[in-house]
């Protein structure tokens, strides 16, 4: 009895918090215990407001090339070093793991914002430093995802269970591996966008005025206007949820791809 | 006759020289260079730059001063000293709350407990200002929370949870914390097996000694994991400080961001004061691995 009161307990104290940005957006105002009123005023603002548009694009190009740029670049990686037996790939795979923790999103963005400030590469302040420095914060993500995914279908012997049948690399690649994979890959770049629709720390170092995301936005609304701020609030929320429901849904059906 | 053993010698020699150039061109290296390339170009770079720069003054000239006023001044005396206690705190609060929310999800039936953790990871992605705002709602000085207790008690609008100081600050980022915790100790319980706990229950052991010996050792390595990620993670946080307080508050990180882009600006300060971050999160980090290293050899 006890367990489940503490369980709905548990529950209550992550839904809760969530809800009261939700509710805000919807109400006409929120003075007292309750909210007054509905209206969908605020969402309105996002989309009629040329900044708050435009901010919500621009955080959109950000994290969908960000996405892309990260499985371009993790995905492979992961296969390699799923590969690699030796004891480096051991210590790498431990390394891409560790290097996060010790160079935080904050110590990347001040790194990030000195180191190319000059001709060739001047891309502070620059829509692709955003890019850049986003798929810098999704990679430890997208690595762990992708990098489990291999190891769980065990890639090496199916790879050549498939090779011994005498499918060549292409072969392999189409018919064995990425569908294998398919559904890590979607959970990683899922979470790389959700990750990066609501990044605010670094973005808020490195962007300039031309690149003002969605959650830079908010921070001047949460100064300015407590009812616009809701609604990106409250979009952000979405976001975040939505990734999660086709994580999970993704997550089911690996785990019911390999029961059969 | 020489000639013959030279070349005996020297063959195996050449030919292990060409396998070893061919294990390294082979197809999984080059799949590595992208990876690598982006990383050393975007993130190693910049960090060797930023530490070297840290080493000169805003005219160019070689100096220590940066560092020299890391520990001289007081702002950053102070700063140091409360990232290191609510980083503690705040870890403190993740990683004990975060275990016993874990304790508590192994023992629920699997359906319960799978949507558990599938709620307690989504604050992973959730951005520090959308935290903050829906805390600001809850319990900011007019907050639902505050009011609904104000009403109940009767009390006088001067009566209210301070959201704005430290412990409201731990708290807000408890909601990142606990859930982050979560999830590594789920993993962590899920490995301890019951038969274990059971055999040493028929050999004799007392609760405690069971505790001891079996729980807390399978336990404690875990434990001490999540914890340095509670710990790196909360050195480095700023956003949800800075969106519910504003610089009010003096953490190193805040120090940092101010310097690296606000008015304030001081690149090479922000590199040295960034340098020290680095240094004590990998001190802790260190410490942590070293005694969880020790705990283990000792448990068993």
């Amino acid at each position: 009895m006890i367990r489940w009161i503490l369980f709905v307990f548990l529950v209550l104290y992550i839904v809760v918090p969530m809800l009261m940005p939700v509710i805000f957006s919807f109400s006409l105002f929120w003075q007292d215990i309750l909210p007054q009123g509905f209206t969908l005023r605020w969402y309105e603002a996002i989309l009629t407001r040329p900044a708050n548009y435009e901010a919500l694009l621009v955080s959109l190009t950000v994290a969908s090339s960000a996405v892309l740029l990260n499985v371009l670049i993790t995905v492979p990686a992961a296969y390699a070093l799923n590969r690699m037996t030796s004891k480096w790939g051991q210590r790498l795979r431990e390394a891409a793991m560790i290097l996060p923790l010790i160079f935080p999103p904050l110590v990347v963005g001040t790194a990030l914002l000195q180191a190319f400030t000059r001709p060739p590469l001047a891309l502070t302040g620059t829509l692709w430093m955003v890019i850049i420095a986003h798929t810098i914060l999704g990679f430890p993500f997208m690595f762990r995802i992708v990098l489990a995914a291999f190891q769980t279908i065990d890639e090496r012997t199916l790879s050549e269970a498939a090779a011994s049948l005498g499918a060549n690399l292409w072969q392999r690649m189409r018919y064995v591996l990425i569908p294998n994979v398919l559904p890590g890959i979607l959970s990683g770049a899922l979470l790389v966008f959700a990750i990066s629709m609501g990044e605010f720390e670094v973005t808020s170092m490195v962007a300039g005025f031309t690149a003002q995301t969605l959650p830079l936005r908010l921070f001047q609304q949460i100064r300015n206007d407590m009812r616009v701020a809701s609604a990106i609030t409250a979009f952000l929320i979405y976001v975040s949820f939505l990734s999660f429901m086709l994580m999970s849904y993704l997550g089911a059906r690996m785990r019911r791809l390999r029961a059969l | 006759m020489s000639d013959i053993t030279v070349t005996v010698v020297r063959k195996p020699m050449e030919r292990r020289g060409v396998a070893w150039l061919a294990s390294f061109l082979r197809a999984e290296v080059l799949l590595l260079l992208p990876f690598l390339f982006f990383l050393g170009l975007f993130e190693v770079y910049p960090l060797i730059n930023m530490a070297i720069r840290s080493l000169f003054d805003t005219n160019g000239t070689f100096t220590f001063q940066n560092y020299i006023n890391v520990f001289t001044k007081p702002q950053f005396r102070l700063a140091i000293r409360n990232s290191i206690l609510f980083a503690s705190a705040a870890s403190l609060v993740g990683g004990i709350v975060g275990t016993f929310v874990a304790a508590l999800a192994v023992r629920l039936p699997s359906r319960w407990r799978n949507f558990l953790l599938s709620l307690y990871a989504l604050p992973m992605t959730l951005s520090g200002l959308v935290v903050a705002f829906a805390f600001i709602v809850l319990l900011g000085r007019n907050g639902v929370l505050n009011l609904i207790v104000r009403r109940a008690f009767d009390l006088p609008p001067t009566v209210y949870f301070n959201l704005y100081d430290w412990p409201g600050i731990v708290m807000v980022y408890a909601f990142f914390q606990i859930p982050l915790m979560t999830l590594s100790m789920a993993a962590v319980f899920e490995n301890l097996d019951p038969s274990l706990i059971e055999a040493a229950r028929n050999l004799g052991a007392r609760p405690w000694q069971v505790w001891r010996y079996v729980v807390i050792p399978v336990l404690l390595p875990g434990f001490l994991a999540g914890m340095s990620i509670q710990f790196a993670g909360m050195m480095g946080a700023f956003g949800t400080v800075l969106a519910l307080v504003g610089m009010a508050k003096n953490l190193l990180s805040l120090q940092i961001y101010s310097h690296a882009s606000e008015s304030t600006y001081n690149l090479p300060q922000a590199g040295a004061l960034a340098v020290v971050l680095i240094s004590i999160t990998g001190f802790a980090l260190a410490l942590l691995s070293w005694g969880a290293r020790r705990l283990a050899r000792r448990g068993t």
